[in-house]
């Protein structure tokens, strides 16, 4: 009988991480597996997480496929699941199964300069793929990373964006003024038609909310980028992940499986319903 | 194999069966249902069809995937609930009822094949019940590709002869059923061949009900996802959702944890139907929903029966049973959707 995907691997959460607070919590979690495992993933993957008795969550996994010594998911409280999960302690075990879903083209890409555009929790997908890039920074062009949020507290990875300045352009935003922040004031979109990337053998990759990823593509048309050169995540309520229990379907795509990744070109043939 | 049984020796044919789980339609009040049967003596063939397909002994309505607890010491244990391999067999299938189940053999196959349905499914026989007279008035087999004759996916079709039964086999579960009882069969005469002919072809006359021009229904739905054409006729749903769960060919479901103590915690991870006429199918956490109305529902069970899954796997996600027909409490009626749907605009 074939291998039962349905059956997660017990993991011990190593180390937790309070990105942002308030009323929108979000926590970085590492999480190592109990038993040596054989766990491979590639860039835009997600994992089923399991907290028992409570059920599960797909995440995307935003630690670089590179690492081998944990799976790192950042995840914002909303129900039952994320929940609990923001109150689990170090060394609590969870459960994940996985991993599902596409991945970015990141091989197709070499050579080219790549920007990252994020949003809120958005910047999750993209951590892992950004930094598998600048581990092999030398294969790909220039990298550059607008990323905003509501307030400069809503901001995740803080400390590793401070990091990241100094191996290339990073670019923030909130959307309304407050005193100290010496960056871009306005939403994301408007801080991409600000900074102005050029659309020259380049990939842009943006994931966040719906709207902004909307008004994001719309940015980058203005800016001369083209439908296969724009790439973002797709999110639905999941509960199987592998393209079985129904409800995540855009027509004839299961975004479970086929998902969450797709260039801009091939999402818009799909029908409008998400 | 092609062989002959006489009615009066169906009871013990199924008797030498016995090594096997068996299930047959009982009556229960008003309604056929599948049931596992002890006692063969009290068993015919003589009913209409079960509320519930076959779909629900392959595919549980609930089932267990998994157990977990913790210890006293707080080591968390996970253990896998496969289902029992038993070898069953199923009598008295539809043929349509049987066709649902290779297109439910196509979601639960593919890349991840699902363990919980293929055990199941690969242990068990299906023994065929043909529709020399339909069973509903709403039957519309002919239509996506069925008759009331076909052997697809069965292991037997039985076809009532009048004192008599013609039971062909098509694969080597079937002959095994065949051969554990040898002696009950007898092949069939000339005459009897001709017979079956005869009850095949007027059978066919009797189906009360069709679909005109079936094959243009998916490219015309495709181009049909923003039409107000859904509105209009989802506008009496009461989203009961008894339409997707009688389907033979629905697959949808949810998984959630059930507790039966909390500390230590002890419970079970479930799967259960679950049903795209629901608001909560598809809404977000955040309470978005990219199906946020009745019509967007409606669409998405046409479009997927008639359009996705035609492009998917080239089969109509539909083999005509005409059960979503018969029990809507507010009569919307598949065919007539799909005929207006074809002639709409036009
Ligand atoms: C491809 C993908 C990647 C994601 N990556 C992340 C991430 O990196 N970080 C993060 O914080 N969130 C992510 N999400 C969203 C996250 O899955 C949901 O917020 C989460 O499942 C809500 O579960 P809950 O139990 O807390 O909420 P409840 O409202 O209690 O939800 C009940 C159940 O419904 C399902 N569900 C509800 N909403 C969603 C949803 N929006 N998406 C998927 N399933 C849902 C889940 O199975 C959930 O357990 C992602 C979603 C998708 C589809
Ligand atoms: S059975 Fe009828 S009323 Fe109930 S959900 Fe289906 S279409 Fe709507
Ligand atoms: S999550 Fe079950 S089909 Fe996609």
């Amino acid at each position: 009988m074939d291998h039962n995907t349905y059956i997660p691997k017990l993991a011990k959460i190593i180390e937790i991480k309070e990105e942002v607070g308030g009323a929108r919590p979000i926590k970085t979690f590492r999480t190592q597996f109990l038993s040596t495992n054989n766990f491979s993933f590639h860039s835009g993957q997600c994992a089923m997480l399991s907290v028992f008795g409570k059920g599960e969550s797909i995440i995307s996994i935003s630690s670089s496929p590179l690492l081998k010594d944990y799976l790192q998911f950042s995840i914002l409280k909303m129900g039952r699941v994320t929940s609990s999960l923001h109150e689990m302690q170090v060394g609590d075990i969870i459960g994940i199964r996985g991993p599902y879903g596409n991945s970015f083209p990141v091989e197709d890409w070499k050579g080219k300069n790549i920007i990252f555009i994020g949003g809120g929790i958005g910047l999750a997908p993209i951590w892992s793929v950004l930094n598998t890039a600048l581990s092999i920074k030398k294969d790909y062009g220039d990298l550059m990373l607008i990323y905003g949020a509501r307030t400069s507290k809503d901001l995740v990875f803080q400390e590793e964006l401070e990091e990241l300045r100094k191996r290339m352009p990073v670019h923030l935003s909130i959307d309304v003024e407050e005193p100290d922040w010496k960056e871009f004031v306005g939403f994301v979109p408007q801080n991409v038609t600000d900074k102005k990337p050029s659309p020259k053998n380049a990939i842009a990759i943006t994931c966040g909310p719906p709207i902004m990823i909307k008004f994001v593509i719309k940015a980058l048309e203005g800016l001369g980028f083209k439908d296969e050169q724009i790439y973002t995540t797709v999110e639905n309520k999941m509960k199987c992940g592998i393209g079985k229990c129904g409800r995540c379907n855009i027509g004839v795509h299961y975004v479970c499986k086929d998902g969450p990744v797709y260039s801009w070109a091939e999402f818009k043939k799909l029908p409008q319903e998400y | 194999m092609e062989k002959v049984l006489s009615k009066k020796a169906f009871p013990q044919w199924v008797k030498k069966l016995e090594s096997y789980t068996m299930y047959l339609p009982r009556k229960d009040g008003d309604f056929w249902n599948y049931e596992v049967i002890k006692n063969p003596e009290i068993i015919d063939l003589d009913y209409l069809n079960t509320v519930l397909s076959p779909k629900k002994i392959i595919f549980p309505q609930r089932e267990v995937l998994l157990e977990f607890s913790t210890s006293n010491e707080e080591e968390l244990k996970i253990n896998e609930v496969l289902p029992e391999e038993a070898q069953s067999v199923i009598f008295g299938v539809r043929p349509c009822d049987a066709k649902a189940l290779t297109l439910t053999d196509k979601v639960f196959g593919g890349d991840f094949k699902d363990p919980y349905y293929w055990k199941r499914r690969n242990s068990t026989a299906l023994v065929g019940l043909a529709c020399n007279t339909p069973p509903s008035p709403n039957c519309f087999c002919l239509s996506v590709d069925g008759s009331p004759h076909s052997k697809e996916g069965l292991d037997i079709l039985i076809t009532d002869l009048g004192d008599k039964y013609h039971a062909e086999s098509f694969t080597k579960k079937g002959d095994d059923l065949l051969n554990l009882a040898k002696a009950l069969f007898k092949n069939p005469t000339a005459k009897e061949k001709k017979d079956l002919e005869k009850i095949q072809a007027e059978s066919k006359k009797k189906i009360q009900r069709q679909i005109k021009d079936t094959k243009k229904i998916p490219p015309k739905l495709k181009d049909m996802f923003d039409s107000p054409f859904w509105d209009e006729e989802s506008l009496s749903c009461i989203r009961c959702g008894i339409c997707t769960y009688l389907c033979p060919t629905c697959h949808c479901f949810d998984i959630n944890d059930e507790v039966t103590s909390s500390s230590p915690i002890k419970g079970e991870r479930v799967r259960t139907w679950d049903n795209c006429q629901f608001p909560d199918f598809t809404m977000h956490s955040s309470g978005h929903n990219p199906r946020p109305d009745k019509a967007a529902r409606l669409r998405q069970r046409i479009l997927h029966k008639f359009q996705y899954f035609v492009e998917l796997y080239k089969n109509y996600q539909c083999t005509g049973c005409g059960r979503c027909i018969s029990k809507c409490p507010v009569g919307i009626d598949i065919i007539e959707v799909l005929e207006k749907a074809r002639d709409y605009g036009s």
